[in-house]
């Protein structure tokens, strides 16, 4: 009980609905500064619902989500689909608005802005697009550059939506390696994931939603069961592990 | 020739009530297309048709209460913009209703009550200038009144820019980054039917949109960036409000239908030979491939 106080998230007994659908209950979760937890489940198993709640977006029929992090340190990187793609900005434009919790959204960027813009744009791979519109880039390029405004937000909680889904090899690469080094400087992250590979290459913790419940379990238990590194789509294996 | 210039594009403006006129189509035309670029970028580009027959019933009233009084039907206008505004935001949020559903109803009634106001207390005329405008007949006035609203949106606008851009990408990162940005929305819904009140005046509740949707709309085929978009749309709302001023000064036309269909003329030639997404456009990716 004595690591509770550490964490920056905790979920005690949460009870979340949908349209007074039941979707999760007697739900706990504990999430450490550092660790990098997996959201797993099916399709409609609430990991959306989950995300909302601990985003401040869905109130709890009971229960309570407990987060230390300020609103501005969250960040919540939503399903590719989600964003408006025709949108006429820039990358270092997209990544600039991630400065807003330092300076507030109202005054102008000054240079120490624009260079720590510029450094992560840099570490992502993506300096050479700075100026190229969003509607332009790929889906692995575009999923960097909304990584980069994460960083420039300095988030320390981060919360993902499948984000390999449509990115190619390279971005995958990269973006796992930026995860754990914002994992290791303290953020709190969690990822939905669908891909057993990514799972076992990234989590440290995951928590599987099914029926209505969670359940924690450790990545070598799930990876195990699935010795050669390989695709699983959880709407098949969710219940078949979950039962377990 | 310099004869022929005189007398087309500089000897109209020895009337004062063309100079009046021309200079409040300059300060509309400053502020309404960024006003309709943030709309398009939305997909809320019927939104602005909705809000120009929600400002009616105000007008009206305000008209009914002091006859043709610019300064007291725009209040009355604005206000009851506004609060027809939040009454669909109230209307969609209880019932769960899509939000342009609820403003869909809400401003049609809307048009129908203006109507019926303006037709008890006044007559056809009356109507029509409510309605479709009368850029011509701008006072000193109703000139400093446009002018100082279009100045007060540009200001605004400046201010809370970078804000507005962030919401049409991803409200929900703005509003993970602050608790009370649901102000965004509402001052940009503000600007909207501040606008508009400005505008009716010169074109009519009806056709107060065109001069901010038509730009805004035709710009999206020739920039890809939001500097560009916000800039080609104020200059083309520049051309078409002078330019309609003039061809219906020397055509002997009605001046707000002019503006608006030469804006229109704009929006079609654009999307014939715009640099982007235009039928030409289209035609010159077919004729060069991309080299393998």
């Amino acid at each position: 009980m004595s690591q509770r106080s550490l964490s920056r998230l905790q979920l005690h007994n949460l009870h979340l609905a949908q349209a007074r659908r039941t979707v999760l209950e007697h739900l706990e979760g504990d999430f450490k500064p550092g660790a990098i937890t997996a959201l797993i489940g099916a399709n409609g198993a609430g990991k959306s619902t989950l995300i909302q709640a601990i985003m401040g977006e869905l109130r709890p029929i009971s229960g309570e989500v407990v987060c230390t992090v300020a609103k501005e340190r969250r960040a919540w990187l939503p399903q590719q689909l989600a964003l408006d793609l025709t949108f006429p900005m820039s990358v270092e434009e997209l990544v600039m608005t991630g400065s807003w919790p330092s300076h507030g959204a109202l005054t102008g960027y000054c240079a120490a802005h624009y260079r720590k813009g510029r450094e992560i744009m840099a570490r992502l791979g993506i300096s050479h697009l700075a100026h190229r519109p969003l509607g332009e880039l790929s889906g692995g390029q575009r999923q960097r550059a909304l990584i980069g405004r994460t960083l420039m937000q300095e988030a320390e909680l981060l919360l993902l939506d499948e984000p390999f889904a449509n990115v190619d090899s390279e971005t995958v690469d990269i973006l796992i390696r930026i995860l754990r080094q914002m994992a290791d400087d303290g953020a709190t992250i969690i990822v939905v994931l669908h891909d057993m590979d990514h799972l076992r290459r990234l989590a440290d913790e995951v928590l599987m939603l099914n029926g209505g419940h969670g359940r924690w379990v450790a990545p070598s238990a799930l990876t195990h069961q699935h010795a050669p590194a390989q695709v699983v789509p959880f709407t098949m294996g969710g219940r078949h592990v979950g039962s377990a | 020739m310099l004869d022929l210039l005189n007398a087309w594009f500089v000897s109209p403006f020895d009337y004062g009530f063309m100079r009046r006129a021309v200079v409040g189509g300059l300060a509309l035309s400053l502020a309404a297309p960024p006003l309709g670029v943030f709309l398009v970028l939305r997909g809320m580009s019927l939104i602005g048709d909705a809000m120009a027959h929600a400002i009616l019933p105000g007008v009206a009233l305000g008209f009914l209460l002091a006859g043709f009084s610019l300064p007291i039907m725009s209040i009355g206008g604005v206000l009851f913009g506004l609060m027809v505004a939040l009454l669909a935001g109230a209307v969609s949020k209880m019932g769960g209703q899509r939000e342009d559903a609820a403003m869909a109803s809400f401003f049609i009634i809307s048009l129908a009550a203006g109507v019926m106001l303006i037709s008890l207390g006044g007559s056809s005329v009356d109507l029509t200038h409510v309605l479709f405008g009368s850029i011509l007949a701008i006072n000193s006035t109703a000139l400093l009144l446009i002018a100082g609203i279009s100045t007060l949106i540009v200001l605004i606008l400046a201010v809370v820019f970078r804000a507005l851009v962030v919401e049409c990408l991803d409200p929900l990162f703005l509003r993970g980054q602050s608790r009370r940005s649901g102000w965004v929305h509402s001052v940009f819904l503000g600007l909207l039917v501040l606008n508009l009140t400005a505008g009716f005046q010169t074109l009519g509740t009806l056709m107060a949109v065109g001069l901010m949707m038509l730009p805004a709309t035709s710009a999206r085929f020739w920039s890809k960036r939001l500097e560009g978009l916000i800039g080609i749309a104020i200059v083309l709302a520049m051309v078409a409000s002078t330019g309609g001023l003039l061809l219906s000064f020397h055509l002997d036309i009605p001046s707000g239908p002019s503006i608006i269909l030469l804006a229109g003329f704009g929006y079609l030639f654009s999307a014939l030979f715009g640099r982007y997404h235009s039928l030409a456009a289209k035609l010159r990716r077919k004729t060069t491939p991309l080299a393998a």
